[in-house]
């Protein structure tokens, strides 16, 4: 592409990525500096207020919100509920993703299972939310952290899966045959030889999960009223009792934005095969 | 790739097994108890009623209900497109040998996995009508302010705005990967048989990356559709109806107004249609999985 540059494809291209990089980093560097700004001066120089230039950037708006009891109650719950729904996911989803590459079952074949297991991942939620919400309220698990741990993890162990069994399917064979051979059993050859050399793609599932259950919305909406309420759902309320408060909206905002965007970084590598349930290689 | 010699038959299905349990309690049956939802009047006190198709009739003149679907329909067409062709842009140009390309693409993935109330949430200050930075900005540059979360049609494009900015990151980075899988065999002979770019592209570069594109395209309208966080933080599906989306008035129906039933009925015509776009894909994906 782009073999000989001429100068109207080059004036293109720069057009092209100046507008690309300002239309991206434009909400980051908005939230982090109106974040940053004290609440007196929120309101003054809008667009072009460069901390130190124009204001001196305080940590105020930060320290306040994270001193709030019902703001370090939400973190506490989306952390818990992010980590332990994870922590399933990769448990059960490991083994189910390790039965599909290395086992053949014969009723119905690995690639059935599989698209099965991918077709769950890409339904609605809508669709499940409702009967969850009656089941959660059957089984007395209303505005409890379970109850969000035990949906996120639904889904996304279909993911897990999925993405484990493509990682399994890569690494070769011998070295498990060659456990079995010194009499370690089939989870002896999982958990001490399988395992530990996916560690990398275990890593990065994990931390897809956990970004995904950081995210989630709808089922913490539906599922927390109090005791539960997750980051998104304190956010989700707070410019309709308070208005649009900037310091507030921005610094919330970036809470719940940049520890998944860091994850973003950490998993560069993986996030293509990840985000196309393994059809596209990254 | 299966082992020849399994010792003990069972093991697999020990390690199958959780998954399959998990997945048949927390989303098989209350499938299940949805599609059952349907058909009745659900009170949570009293025993349900069965109603036949009353749910599904009623949906024909709910006005909320042909207003969310249009609107949703309109929303998810345009965006995906959207995503989809500014997604593959950029890949063409990250594809190419420029300067700071790592930089850049890092940058173009970073909002990948950002939660998507947060950014609508976000937008409440960058949409503000007075004094917020891209009305600031239109001023400075001589434009008139714009309505932003006051006018239909501008609370609409703003939602748009967001969920465009939310999914490209996905678009792009398959679409790059795509691109750097393809063969530069294919390419060097191309460029003795056509002269431009432009046909390369054409001829080559898009028939090629056709199934990619296919993937992206399809995996983008099945999420899209779910579509609701942005427009909840955001503008609550106003001014009026301008902005509701079909999973804004399932979650309505069952949550504000209790009507389980209904709900279940309107997220049930949902599924129907997320599943007629995934039969396109199963033959694809079967291939993949093989």
């Amino acid at each position: 592409m782009f073999r000989k540059t001429s100068l109207a494809t080059r004036t293109f291209l720069i057009i092209t990525l100046v507008t690309a990089t300002t239309w991206t980093a434009f909400p980051f560097y908005w939230g982090i500096i109106t974040s940053l700004k004290d609440r007196e001066n929120v309101n003054l120089w809008f667009s072009v207020g460069l901390p130190f230039l124009h204001y001196t950037p305080t940590l105020e708006n930060w320290i306040g919100e994270l001193l709030l009891p019902e703001m370090q109650h939400a973190l506490l719950n989306s952390i818990t509920t992010a980590f332990v729904s994870t922590v399933f996911c990769m448990v059960i989803g490991s083994l189910a993703g390790y039965a599909l590459a290395r086992f053949r079952f014969e009723r119905i074949p690995n690639r059935d299972i599989t698209i099965w297991f991918f077709s769950l991942r890409v339904l609605p939620p809508v669709a499940v939310a409702i009967p969850f919400f009656i089941m959660m309220k059957t089984l007395g698990l209303l505005d409890t952290r379970t109850a969000l741990v035990l949906s996120y993890t639904t889904f996304n162990l279909p993911f897990a899966v999925i993405i484990m069994r493509s990682f399994f399917l890569e690494l070769p064979p011998e070295m498990e045959e060659a456990a079995l051979v010194d009499g370690y059993t089939r989870f002896g050859a999982f958990f001490r030889v399988a395992l530990p050399l996916s560690a990398p793609a275990l890593v990065s599932t994990a931390l897809i999960c956990l970004a995904a259950a950081w995210n989630e919305f709808l089922f913490a909406l539906l599922l927390s009223s109090k005791n539960a309420i997750t980051i998104p759902v304190l956010i989700s309320g707070g410019e309709h009792s308070r208005g649009v408060e900037f310091w507030m909206v921005a610094t919330r905002g970036m809470l719940a934005i940049l520890p998944p965007a860091l994850m973003a970084l950490l998993v560069q590598r993986f996030i293509v095969r990840g985000l196309t349930f393994g059809a596209v290689k990254g | 790739m299966a082992f020849p010699a399994v010792k003990h038959k069972h093991v697999k299905y020990v390690f199958l097994l959780p998954a399959v349990i998990w997945m048949l309690a927390f989303t098989i049956y209350p499938l299940f108890h949805a599609f059952y939802m349907s058909f009745h009047k659900v009170k949570l006190t009293g025993p349900d009623v069965f109603i036949g198709l009353q749910n599904y009739a009623r949906m024909f003149q709910d006005f909320y209900v042909g207003n969310a679907a249009k609107n949703t329909t309109i929303m998810v067409l345009s965006t995906v497109t959207l995503q989809v062709v500014i997604g593959l842009v950029l890949a063409l140009i990250m594809n190419a040998e420029i300067v700071g390309r790592r930089y850049f693409r890092t940058l173009f993935s970073l909002p990948i996995f950002v939660a998507p109330i947060a950014m609508g949430y976000l937008g409440h200050t960058i949409f503000f009508e007075q004094g917020g930075p891209l009305n600031i900005a239109l001023t400075a540059i001589g434009f008139h302010p714009i309505p932003w979360l006051s006018h239909p049609t501008w609370a609409f494009v703003a939602i748009c705005m967001i969920e465009v900015w939310i999914a490209t990151p996905f678009c792009f980075m398959v679409l790059l990967a795509g691109l750097q899988g393809l063969p530069e065999e294919v390419y060097e002979a191309a460029r003795l048989d056509y002269k431009s770019e432009w046909q390369i592209f054409k001829r080559i570069t898009l028939p090629l990356l056709a199934p990619v594109i296919l993937i992206v395209f399809l995996l983008r309208l099945i999420s899209a559709l779910r579509i609701l966080d942005t427009v909840y933080a955001l503008t609550a599906g106003g001014p009026g109806t301008a902005t509701e989306v079909y999973s804004l008035i399932t979650y309505r129906a069952a949550m504000k107004f209790f009507d389980f039933g209904y709900g279940a009925a309107l997220a049930y015509i949902l599924l129907v249609v997320v599943m007629l776009i995934l039969t396109f894909f199963f033959r694809r994906m079967r291939e993949i999985y093989d």
